[in-house]
């Protein structure tokens, strides 16, 4: 690997927009190398992404019936 | 652009429960979540014309439903108009709360794993409450993020802001949440076995979600 290590510090600073897959390739792969290698980072990692999913699960989409049947009428009257 | 009637009533049936379940925590209220939903249809046929294209239309009207919530917040003065603004600004120290480095104590580690307990531990109520809580501000970028699954840039165009903004709005919207679930776990007694949290109810919603989204009428 060309790519230049990150260290701790630099992984943290990256490490919603990693979860966030908001990285270029370039560095994805750097932090994808950090958290292999460190143990402490990879701990944080994984509790910010499990949180994440957690927080994922309130998601509601199915619209509710009656409110469903509203807007269908108003974008009839439209 | 601007869209045609057909595409817009297609658009807006798909992203009905989304916009319906961004609207309920946003207000906090069923009816006023109705009322809101129905508003911002109203609204965004009427502005069809700023539509820039139908990639954007996502973005596009859950712009028009946070913009129109936050009208109706100054309308009914709920909080000051300058809050949001000067928000990013304040509370530094907001940014760098975080229930990991609170729990994690690598020496202890054999002793057992704090933060995968306190995650174990954590409820859908606990993470509705604590995201109820949060400012306005804070909530909708939580809400787009981690719920909806926005990008940073589909976000910065909701919101209106530049996606530096986008970025350090969550890192202290995170923050607070973390604060708060860590204030929730610390008032019920983290590590501690209470009979109170053992009749966990299921997820409300858990039924209706595995309804394929193909069954949608539309
Ligand atoms: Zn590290």
């Amino acid at each position: 690997m060309s790519n230049k290590p990150i260290d701790c510090e630099q992984a943290l600073s990256i490490l919603y927009d990693y979860l966030d897959r908001e990285l270029g390739e370039h560095d994805h792969e750097a932090m994808e190398h950090h958290l292999s290698v460190c143990k402490s980072c990879f701990s944080r990692a994984e509790f910010e992404q499990r949180l994440k999913e957690k927080m994922k699960s309130l998601r509601e989409a199915q619209p509710a019936a009656d409110s469903n049947d509203r807007i269908k009428q108003l974008l009839k009257d439209l | 652009m601007g869209v045609s009637k057909e595409l817009f009533e297609k658009q807006v049936l798909g992203l009905l429960g989304p916009l319906q379940g961004v609207a309920r925590r946003l207000t906090r209220n069923d009816t006023e979540a109705e009322d809101l939903v129905a508003e911002t249809v109203t609204r965004a046929w009427r502005a069809r014309d700023t539509l820039e294209s139908e990639a954007a239309f996502r973005s596009w009207l859950f712009r028009i439903l946070n913009n129109t919530f936050i009208s109706d917040l100054r309308r009914a003065g709920a909080r000051p108009k300058t809050e949001s603004i000067h928000a990013d600004e304040t509370n530094e120290d907001e940014a760098y709360f975080s229930v990991f480095e609170q729990v994690h104590q690598p020496f202890l580690l054999w002793f057992g794993n704090p933060e995968q307990e306190f995650l174990d531990k954590l409820l859908r109520e606990d993470l509705d409450r604590a995201l109820a809580t949060l400012p306005e501000h804070h909530r909708i970028v939580v809400i787009l993020s981690d719920l909806e699954e926005f990008s940073y840039s589909e976000i910065a165009e909701t919101l209106e802001v530049p996606i530096g903004t986008v970025r350090s709005r969550l890192a202290r919207a995170r923050s607070a949440l973390q604060k708060l679930l860590w204030q929730q776990a610390k008032d019920y007694g983290l590590g501690s076995e209470e009979s109170t949290r053992d009749g966990e109810k299921p997820c409300p919603q858990a039924g209706e979600q595995s309804v394929a989204p193909s069954a949608r009428k539309v």
